[in-house]
């Protein structure tokens, strides 16, 4: 596909048609004028007596003269040529791209009740609340707005950590400290460790001392390092900005907590990171076009398509949308599964369960040699892998 | 099969010279894949095309009308026994028509460029996509789908707001949607008329496509005419007078009015959607531990995707369970003697930092680094 084509094609058809449009103008200028003419001369001949028959003449002479003109032929070329270009540029908008994306469509009824569910809570966690409040009304959809208050929440203690303010931040990550800990986060010790440098700057050594006391002091088993630091900024009190800790200052920090935050709140409640909507979208961007150059080569097997249990073919996508891990024996080219498993051979090559069976004859003992290496392996000793 | 992966192989070359003068240095793959997506975006020209070619025509049989009559109408005066005062008249009432209809086309030529502006705005945006800027623009993209599905589903305020909000009007067709609005809305009212006053507008393209709309309207004015109406018992009969109907009907309109435009019959998002679904649905979506970032965890996602089939995966990827990452030749997979598997990224760091021994985060054993052994996956 070739964009300035396109848009050389594209130019033409505007060309044509300012050309269509300024000889239509000509020629109903001419039009006009010819009557005008034919007008005022009837009007000029007003004293006359003969008059009766005059502006007869004049306008049996009007008639032929628009005949001799024939204003609509002249029209006609102009008209061909932009018919010409208005049928040619869609042909080429439909050899440049794929012309019919539901070309891979199921034809399976999307319920949408469900897609607007997911529209709307799309709305809900990009922050969008007006629209998302909209679109569940216009599209009378009552009990969709399930996750609208929590992210209502979540932007709220963003807005405030904008205005560098912790407070909202600090207590919804106290209110859920134990699942943070579960998830293995240390959201609560850094949003801690920032609050603690906003008091040091603002209001003296005093002040963050007492504060490290009632809320650094429960890290300290785990981190204590980290809390060692804050505690040598102390001294750089006024000045920490001279100190070896003045990266503490960054307000990079503060952009990165508030990540850290969505992603944890997120998760909490039970939701991605990223918009699951804008994910499968991406996906079904990259994959697309796989399925639509495979619908190319099964045409005829229209119903097949329709009823496949799995994709024919593979579509490869981004790392980003790898999500779990899949192993696909290298013998037999099937995915492990449960029944199946992935297992390593004593060489560490790894094969999947049926195959190893059938390499080794089902005999646990026989030792057989391994496709990849020189290494002769017993399925006995071979070991189920977990990914 | 083997077709297929030779057009895939081929494909690269010939499209990513479409880009390449953009951007040098990001690797080719991306830009055959920002090649192959912008393929994708045939409606998005075609819609603003199909609009500015109906003006241009409608506008062109406008003159084409109105000169012929003025013609034959000075023919019939010079034909005509006019008195004097009566020809002056006349022909001064071609002139003010003359007026009229000049002033009609430059209202007409001011759509026109409007709508050519549109069409190039839709280039220019389709050649603003770069793999450097790409994530704004995939937004776009994603907002773009939204107001598309909306429209379809006639949510216009949400789908005008939604325009608005990212200042996306030119790239989306809510003017289009307009004109299938009023029909939609008659058909919900019962109402054929505004429905036949577009079919008469589109006859020439819905002959074209053999579209047996304007027989199903007739048909359905037809039966609303007659007296005996909702009362037969005959069930063969009695479903002609159903509401059921008219909500055919306006399907039918939907998709008549979206072949007319180009438009795919389906909903870029369903089409989105399925396509997206497909390629990530993997047996492992479905288990309980499936990671939240997985849109198929979510069980709305899980049930769109019920009926759509399995991707397929011709070669292993393994993703770290840990740190999540990809574990391939820079990062191999390293095997705990409980068969766990984890990268050698992960082990490493968390041997370093606890003195050599590693933590199986999965059933609590704890090993010592040097037992662990390398897996090979080809």
């Amino acid at each position: 596909m070739e964009l300035n084509t396109i848009k050389d094609a594209f130019d033409r058809v505007a060309k044509k048609q300012k050309l269509s449009s300024s000889k239509t103008q000509e020629v109903m200028e001419q039009l006009g004028q010819e009557i005008e003419q034919a007008l005022s001369k009837i009007r000029s001949v007003h004293d006359n007596t003969a008059s009766q028959l005059d502006h007869k003449l004049i306008l049996t002479e009007l008639k032929t003269k628009l005949k001799e003109i024939a204003p609509l032929s002249h029209l006609e070329g102009t008209q061909k040529e932009l018919n010409i270009a208005l049928s040619k540029y869609p042909k080429l908008l439909e050899k440049s791209f794929n012309p019919d994306l539901a070309k891979a469509y199921r034809n399976v009824d999307f319920d949408i009740h469900t897609v607007n569910q997911i529209i709307a809570s799309h709305f809900y966690q990009e922050g969008l609340f007006d629209l998302g409040d909209c679109f569940l009304s216009e599209a009378k959809e009552a009990d969709a707005a399930a996750l609208k208050t929590p992210y209502l929440e979540m932007y709220q203690i963003l807005e405030a950590m904008r205005s560098q303010n912790l407070e909202a931040a600090l207590n919804w990550a106290a209110t859920n400290h134990d699942k943070l800990q579960q998830n293995g986060s240390d959201l609560e010790l850094k949003l801690h460790r920032l609050q603690f440098i906003e008091i040091l700057q603002k209001r003296g050594r005093d002040e963050a001392f007492k504060y490290a006391r009632t809320f650094l002091v429960p890290f300290a088993s785990n981190h204590m390092a980290e809390i060692q630091k804050l505690m040598a900024c102390l001294l750089w009190a006024g000045r920490l900005d001279t100190s070896p800790y003045s990266e503490l200052l960054s307000p990079i920090h503060w952009d990165k907590l508030a990540e850290e935050l969505i992603r944890q709140f997120c998760n909490l409640l039970g939701q991605s990171y990223k918009s699951p909507l804008s994910v499968t979208i991406a996906a079904g961007v990259q994959g697309l076009p796989t399925l639509l150059k495979l619908m190319n080569v099964m045409t005829g097997k229209k119903q097949e398509w329709q009823s496949m249990k799995q994709l024919p073919i593979p579509v490869d996508l981004d790392r980003e949308f790898q999500f779990h891990s899949i192993f696909v024996c290298p013998v037999s080219r099937d995915q492990a599964s449960e029944e199946n498993p992935p297992m390593l051979l004593s060489c560490g090559h790894v094969l999947c369960k049926q195959s190893i069976t059938k390499l080794s004859k089902n005999n646990s003992t026989r030792p057989f040699k391994c496709p990849y290496c020189p290494s002769e392996v017993e399925a006995g000793q071979c070991r189920q892998l977990y990914f | 099969m083997e077709t297929l992966s030779n057009g895939t192989t081929a494909s690269p070359t010939a499209t990513a010279t479409v880009v390449s003068s953009a951007t040098v240095t990001a690797p080719s793959s991306k830009l055959t894949q920002l090649a192959e997506s912008l393929k994708l975006e045939h409606q998005f020209l075609r819609v603003p095309f199909e609009h500015y070619k109906k003006t241009i025509r409608a506008n062109h049989r406008i003159v084409e009308k109105e000169m012929s009559a003025v013609i034959s109408s000075v023919a019939e005066a010079a034909d005509g026994d006019l008195s004097r005062e009566d020809a002056v008249q006349h022909l001064n009432s071609l002139v003010s028509r003359l007026q009229g209809l000049k002033r009609k086309l430059e209202e007409g030529s001011r759509t026109e460029h409007l709508q050519a502006q549109r069409c190039r705005a839709r280039l220019d945006h389709l050649e603003s996509a770069d793999t450097e800027s790409l994530s704004e623009w995939n937004n776009t993209r994603l907002t773009r789908i939204l107001v598309d599905y909306m429209l379809r589903l006639s949510y216009y305020d949400t789908a005008i707001k939604l325009a608005e909000s990212c200042n996306i009007q030119d790239l989306v067709d809510v003017d289009v949607f307009h004109e299938a609005k009023k029909v939609i809305d008659a058909l919900q009212n019962k109402e054929v008329a505004p429905a036949l006053v577009w079919c008469a507008d589109n006859k020439s393209r819905l002959k074209k496509s053999k579209s047996k709309f304007e027989f199903q309207l007739r048909l359905q004015e037809f039966i609303e005419l007659l007296a005996f109406k909702s009362s037969t018992e005959c069930a063969t009969y009695k479903v002609l007078f159903e509401t059921k109907q008219w909500d055919y009907l306006v399907d039918q309109f939907k998709q008549e009015f979206c072949r007319l435009y180009g438009m795919t019959l389906e909903p870029l998002l369903n089409i989105y959607l399925q396509a997206g679904l497909s390629a990530l649905k993997t047996p492992f979506c479905y288990e309980d531990d499936c990671t939240k970032e997985d849109p198929l965890s979510q069980e709305s996602f899980r049930n769109l995707a019920l009926q759509l089939p399995f991707s397929k995966q011709h070669h292993s990827k393994l993703v770290c369970y840990i740190t999540k990452e990809l574990m391939d030749t820079e990062n191999p997979p390293l095997v705990l003697p409980n068969g766990y598997v984890y990268s050698t990224k992960a082990l490493e760091e968390m041997a370093a930092k606890n003195n050599g021994k590693i933590t199986c985060p999965r059933t609590g054993s704890v090993y010592n680094y040097s037992a662990v052994v390398k897996a090979y996956i080809s």
